[in-house]
């Protein structure tokens, strides 16, 4: 119950498709998602991220299918050509859950296809369609002349390109990001997926799930973040931009400031007043924190219009409406791309003006001009300008928007990311700022060690569900425990699930090692232990104290049984899990 | 880490939920640490070693009414299942442990029960709660499962009398001597609030303090705000109300900012209590007897609504106080309450606590969440001494 047992593996080098079973030991274990996706690359971790026989796994989580909030989500996993670590994503939109319908919990793709395809799956058929015609269209047109073979996710010029921050885009608008996963597909000349099915999602405990699942909504209704009247069921993720701007750590400028006096000209209120912004969400999810324009455009998130925004001082919100819309169509990350051009800025000494940002952009997934250079995202630029300082980015990966100087966990959290520098792993936001569960001081790094390795474990855990991270600004593990017992029938509490999480993470950090990741990679930008940010109101943010941090760090490693080095010490973790 | 122990441990004191000799805390952060009486200090270092959390609390609540649900339950029960909403939303039940069960270190049964909820009681030991990530987390789920055990208690009695040796010796020594005057005597207040911000905040600061001083609220529950032009000054969500320095947010009553996103769950409640009331301040706390006389309704038998406490649709009243039912946040309360509160001042919400409005300053808010409780209080005990003859 809750999983279907089986995988589609598709090899697109010989062209075929075929169905296989899942151990039943291996989905208890992992539960799906990024999980089940980590897991599956164990004989694979070493491979090239452009190797042909690199797979790329799309996989879903036992709540898919039943109506648990927010858990009609995938992951993406494979390695980044961004990063070189080990990477997944989650992603909503109702690809997942027909996925789930076709009778699958994952996709397995290797090989590379001779030809663009596209891979379609209807039920319990799946095949492999010449996609020629597709190749070099725009992620929009690509996903209508699929759309009567059901859902659709597609890749974009910039992932036919390799764009090392190319995204797979759900048909609905969702997006695989940040770490390049679009390149990968590009690379197997894979254009598309299609998935069509019927299929339903058993439910073991009728009567449970449903207790559990009021439980989740009642949490949700007590949830200022989630469905307050200032939350982001109301404005979406921007309803954080004055929140950070109050806060002193917007990243402004390349991450030279942490203020940016135009901030409200695209915070949660502006969006909603200029765009007309009205609902929009993943499927089947009560909160509806995506927000899309009157004429139907997906309308930015937070990270997004903070770093087309301030980061490279850019404050009209059309033209950073449009960066977004771009981005999404040419199928690239919005995050990487305006970090990459915001390094571009300061090593040039000149960041883009709003005009100029929508052909840099076309540049980029086209990797005509500047774009070559800024298509391999801000580190290898940085490298290529002699300004290697200019990458605000940990392993390669461009940080959000969360200054790590105005919150110390995040710093953290940051530099601990398998997958490089990303917010949404420990999400230390969600106590740091919003208060959820508890606050915690921002500026101190007392109890942060164990509390990012905890938030880890749990977060692994929540992207194997695969529920949003957004859920747990309300609920907890408790009640997505009680809401996986329902449906699986197999007992499930939040320790049981902490320790599926902390297995995952090992597994990856285990994966990133044996590729030379070790304690030199988990650091930050030098900017941010010398440089203050921009206080005011009371506010003082003055740089990271290199000392505390590494002191951390190490307790981080200790917490972790890791060697002082980030390592396992010679141990082949592997063996000693399932 | 420490230093957090000796504030919660203090708290713990202050509130009087636990004996003075029977509190100990646990914390991990890359070492263990444990503090406190020494027996429980052990219990409580070896459950959090198997847990992936960073602290834990086990302490002897000062009133034996924990221990008295377990004795009372059924012998086929595993745990409590108190009605009030703090117990509803956020801990869901209780889970127990026998006496009988108990043979050598109940710390590995403790820790797979923690595995699966935030408190468990441990009879004839303690309240053991655990706290995911902070020492206060573990303080707020203590003082969770003491209020709710405290409440569910006193409805089992008035429903169903004493059933136990000692019992109601137990019951008067609480009520003679644990029980203590609840009055507003001894408090200042500015009469009238002024408008500019930093004497709201300290008053707000200082009254906030008062009502865990005077035990209107528990753990990190309530909140308490003032409006002031265009203004409303609110406690954050998930701020004690005994320390809101830096917890107050000004919300625009235009919704221009979202700053707010961090304000009490119940800015909306209070928003449009402030749109129907014209009053100045409000105050939200749980005490608890109110919460128990919110839950006792005469209709019982023949209404045929199940969810009493988020769909009943009627205004009973207790003393003159309205009492509607409503959830929390988004839920209903934000609809019930401001209809009614403003024609008495205040306002229960079934099994939840208590809104009381100001309309000059904060002075009129809290005698009359002290009337109200002071009200229920009375009333109960006349009813339990009414159904005990
Ligand atoms: S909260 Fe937002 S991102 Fe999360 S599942 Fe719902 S709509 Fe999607
Ligand atoms: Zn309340
Ligand atoms: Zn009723």
């Amino acid at each position: 119950m809750g999983w279907t047992g089986k995988l589609l593996h598709v090899d697109l080098t010989r062209g075929t498709c075929e169905r296989r079973e899942i151990p039943t030991e291996i989905l208890h274990a992992y539960l799906g998602g990024r999980g089940l996706g980590v897991r599956l690359m164990r004989d694979f971790f070493r491979l090239d991220p452009f190797d042909p026989d690199m797979p790329i796994i799309f996989a879903v989580g036992p709540l898919c299918g039943t109506n648990s909030p927010t858990a009609a989500r995938l992951a993406c996993v494979s390695r980044s050509p961004l990063t070189g670590t080990i990477y997944d994503c989650s992603a909503g939109g109702r690809f997942a859950w027909r996925l789930k319908a076709a009778g699958l919990d994952a996709i397995f793709i290797t090989g590379q296809s001779a030809q663009p395809a596209v891979l379609a799956i209807d039920g319990a058929r799946a095949e492999l369609l010449p996609a020629g015609s597709l190749w070099g269209k725009g992620v929009k047109e690509t996903v209508a002349s699929l759309k009567e073979r059901g859902s659709v996710t597609a890749i974009g010029p910039a992932g036919e390109n390799g764009v090392l921050y190319a995204n797979i885009m759900m048909g609905e608008g969702n997006s695989i990001g940040r770490g390049g996963l679009g390149a990968v597909m590009g690379g197997k000349r894979l254009k598309a997926i299609t998935v069509q099915g019927e299929g339903t999602t058993p439910v073991a405990d009728r009567e449970r799930f449903d207790a559990a699942r009021a439980d989740v909504m009642r949490l949700f209704r007590a949830s200022p973040v989630i469905f307050g009247e200032l939350g982001i069921s109301e404005y979406g993720t921007p309803a954080l931009v004055d929140l950070m701007a109050q806060r002193r750590m917007a990243p402004t400028e390349n991450f030279r400031a942490t203020f940016f006096a135009d901030s409200g000209n695209y915070s949660g209120p502006a969006i909603k007043r200029e765009c007309g912004a009205k609902k929009e969400g993943c499927y089947g999810c009560p909160i509806q924190c995506k927000k899309a324009s009157a004429q139907g455009e997906a309308l930015p998130e937070y990270e997004t219009v903070n770093h087309f925004g301030a980061l490279n001082g850019i404050s009209d919100l059309h033209a950073i409406v449009r960066a977004n819309s771009l981005c999404n169509e040419l199928g690239m990350d919005t995050i990487s791309a305006a970090a990459t051009l915001s390094a571009f800025g300061e090593a040039r000494g000149r960041f883009p003006d709003a005009s100029e940002v929508a052909s840099l952009l076309a540049d980029i997934a086209h990797r005509s001009g500047d774009g070559e250079l800024l298509s391999l995202g801000s580190r290898r630029l940085a490298e290529h300008l002699g300004h290697s300082e200019v990458s605000m980015s940990v392993k390669s990966l461009e940080l959000p928007a969360y200054d790590p100087r105005g919150a110390y966990g995040m710093a953290l959290a940051y530099v601990t990311s398998n997958r490089g520098g990303c917010h949404l792993r420990a999400y230390p936001i969600s106590h740091e700022i919003l208060r959820k569960p508890v606050p915690t001081d921002r500026f101190s790094f007392s109890g942060k060690a164990r509390i990012i390795k905890i938030a880890e474990d749990v977060n692994a855990a929540v992207d194997s569900l695969v529920a949003c991270k957004f859920a747990f600004f309300g609920a907890t593990l408790e009640e997505y425990g009680e809401l996986l017992t329902a449906v699986t029938g197999v007992e499930y509490g939040p320790e049981a699930l902490k320790a599926i999480g902390e297995r995952i993470y090992l597994t990856e950090r285990f994966y990133n090692c044996e590729n030379g990741f070790s304690r030199k990679d988990d650091t930050l930008p030098e900017r941010f232990f010398t440089e203050p940010g921009s206080g005011g109101e009371g506010i003082d943010v003055p740089p990271v104290d290199r000392e505390r941090f590494s002191e951390e760090l190490q307790k981080y490693y200790r917490i972790r049984g890791l060697d002082e080095n980030g390592g396992f010490g010679g141990r082949n973790i592997l063996e000693e899990l399932p | 880490m420490r230093d957090q122990i000796d504030k919660y441990t203090e708290k713990l004191l202050a509130d009087r939920s636990a004996c003075p000799d029977g509190i100990a805390f646990a914390a991990q952060d890359d070492v263990l640490i444990t503090a406190g009486a020494q027996g429980l200090a052990e219990l409580a270092g070896n459950t959090l070693s198997r847990l992936n959390s960073l602290a834990l609390v086990a302490a002897r609540p000062s009133l034996p009414f924990a221990d008295f649900l377990i004795a009372r339950a059924d012998e086929q029960e595993e745990c409590i299942v108190p009605q009030d909403t703090e117990t509803r939303t956020f801990l869901h039940d209780i889970p127990f442990l026998r006496q009988k069960d108990l043979s050598g270190d109940p710390s590995p049964v403790l820790a797979k029960l923690l595995g699966n909820r935030k408190g468990v009681i441990v009879e004839g030991v303690g309240i053991v709660a655990v706290g995911a990530i902070t020492v206060e987390q573990a303080f707020i789920n203590y003082s969770s499962v003491f209020h709710s055990t405290f409440v569910k208690y006193l409805q089992d009695v008035l429903a169903d009398g004493f059933k136990l040796p000692g019992e109601r010796e137990a019951f008067e020594e609480f009520r003679s001597h644990w029980l203590r005057p609840l009055s507003a005597t001894g408090l200042d207040f500015v009469p009238s609030l002024p408008g500019d911000k930093e004497a709201i905040l300290a008053e707000i600061e200082r009254v906030g303090r008062y009502t865990v001083e005077r035990g209107l609220v528990d753990s990190f529950f309530g909140n308490i705000s003032a409006v002031a032009g265009e203004l409303i000054y609110i406690s954050q969500t998930a701020a004690s109300l005994d320390e809101l320095k830096g917890c107050i947010d000004p919300v625009p009553a235009d919704n221009s900012s979202t700053t707010g996103i961090t304000a009490s769950s119940e800015l909306l409640a209070h928003r449009k209590i402030y749109e129907q009331t014209g009053s100045r301040v409000i105050l939200h706390g749980h005490p608890k007897f109110a919460v128990v006389m919110s839950m006792l309704c005469d209709r019982k038998k023949e209404c045929s609504i199940k969810d009493c406490w988020k769909d009943c649709p009627h205004v009973r009243d207790l003393g003159g106080t309205p009492v509607v039912a409503g959830e929390i946040g988004a839920g209903g309360l934000a609809k019930r309450v401001p209809p009614v509160i403003g024609a008495s001042g205040s306002a229960i919400v079934y099994g939840h606590g208590v809104f009381t409005l100001g309309r000059e300053g904060f002075g009129e808010a809290f005698a009359s969440m002290v009337d109200v409780e002071n009200f229920c209080r009375e009333e109960y005990f006349r009813r339990v001494e009414e159904e005990m003859l």
